[in-house]
């Protein structure tokens, strides 16, 4: 079963959170609260994210723009990496001279870019 | 951690306070384990300058370590997950942006939309798209996250099912088959509606498959507990076992003991793509409740005659 966090219990979680941030979040969009009927609910993932969120906001004094701007980047950072250890995967299970082509046009596509 | 607090953040005792809390943000932003998800060191270095930051930020416990009063190792904070771990997790998580290989789309054209997305203008993320470089501003909908429970058998073989949104509208699910607990499912174009023509939303569903009483499920696998009665085990049969997909006979060898296995293969979990898995059918023999006279006079003849000792082991590993 996966965790469901009320509001309650997320504040509890992060002794760091307050009901003003969390609402923030939510009004933000940087946190997106699950819907169980009516009521929303947070994930561990949620209960993660509000960490680092926290460490962010507490340490570079970063308010809500700032903090959104972050968080979709690593957002996208994220789908950027599994996106690409998938396709590492894909790539390695190929035969050695499939390899060896992929390789070559894949260095040829990043000097192209640096044009 | 390093016993120097000071040397964990790159500073000596004369640091003001200020100093240390430039010390620590810079240390944050190369060892925070969340912007440096590659990095298998960073929780490691991370604590340990978290650690040295809370002992001296506090002008308080600074002056008691400075005086010898307590020592570096201060107190222990209780094991923190990090959000890279979910945001790494298998399956996708909710938060993710423009994920590009999805189980919808086909493998052959994946190269393709990768190249496609690149050349894609525009930003996913409602509100942090670039106003000023498009002058047609549009923005997709905002993305909106459910929860869902499904049985088990739903999430095993793959099931049809609707949920009820706040505005009491209805939304069709489609479940694939072997859908794992804590997976997320995307529904293109059914979240909130975008702004200035911009796409409409996904809705992503976060999956809690509920528990069987009589199945259990690692991965493709499924697993069951078959109880057999003394003459089944004894003589061998042919009983009818359940899987999740109906009863399937299943031969069992004479002499089958408690905690043998029979793996029924290709009868677990069928995923979309893939090697279907087995069912894993662990024997527990079951005595009848009642022991009948001839049972029980049946038995006091054959251990006349019959004796093996199923202990042996035990006692020749156990020190008296």
């Amino acid at each position: 079963m996966i965790a469901k966090y009320t509001e309650v219990e997320v504040l509890a979680a992060v002794p760091r959170l307050t009901a003003v941030r969390l609402s923030t979040f939510v009004d933000m969009q940087i946190v997106v609260p699950m819907r169980d009927g009516n009521r929303p609910v947070f994930g561990a993932i949620d209960v993660a994210r509000m960490e680092l969120l926290c460490d962010l906001a507490e340490q570079f004094e970063l308010e809500e723009d700032g903090l959104g701007i972050i968080m979709s980047l690593i957002d996208q950072l994220h789908a950027v990496r599994q996106d690409f250890h998938a396709l590492a995967a894909a790539v390695s299970s190929e035969p050695a001279e499939t390899r060896r082509r992929i390789a070559a046009n894949f260095r040829q596509g990043r000097s192209a870019d640096e044009d | 951690m390093s016993d120097d607090p000071y040397r964990a953040l790159g500073l000596t005792p004369s640091a003001t306070a200020e100093d240390i809390k430039k010390a620590y943000r810079k240390l944050v932003r190369t060892s925070h384990p969340d912007l440096h998800p590659d990095d298998p060191a960073a929780e490691a270095r991370f604590k340990a300058i978290s650690a040295a930051h809370d002992l001296l930020k506090d002008p308080e416990t600074r002056a008691k370590f400075d005086a010898g009063e307590i020592d570096a190792s201060g107190q222990q904070k209780p094991e923190r997950r990090y959000y890279r771990d979910f945001a790494d997790a298998p399956g996708g998580n909710a938060y993710q942006q423009q994920r590009g290989f999805e189980s919808g789309v086909d493998p052959e054209d994946f190269f393709a939309e990768i190249l496609r997305r690149r050349g894609r203008t525009g930003g996913r993320q409602q509100g942090f798209g670039d106003p000023f470089g498009d002058s047609n501003f549009s923005a997709p909908g905002q993305d909106l996250r459910y929860s869902l429970e499904v049985p088990f058998l739903d999430a095993a073989r793959g099931a049809r099912t609707r949920i009820t949104l706040p505005d009491g509208s209805g939304l069709e699910v489609t479940i694939p088959p072997g859908l794992s607990d804590g997976q997320t499912l995307r529904l293109r174009g059914k979240g909130a509606p975008g702004f200035g023509g911009g796409p409409v939303g996904d809705a992503l569903i976060t999956v809690a498959v509920r528990g069987h009483p009589v199945f259990r499920r690692d991965g493709n696998d499924i697993h069951i507990d078959l109880p057999i009665t003394i003459d089944e085990a004894v003589l061998g049969s042919k009983i009818a076992v359940p899987t999740i997909a109906g009863n399937v006979n299943v031969t069992i060898p004479k002499g089958s003991n408690t905690g043998r296995s029979l793996r029924l293969r290709g009868r677990g979990v069928k995923p979309a793509k893939g090697e279907p898995g087995d069912q894993i059918v662990a024997l527990r023999v079951e005595m009848p409740s009642v022991i009948d006279p001839a049972l029980a006079a049946f038995m006091e003849e054959w251990r006349k005659t019959n004796t093996y000792d199923p202990r042996q082991g035990l006692f020749e590993v156990v020190p008296e």
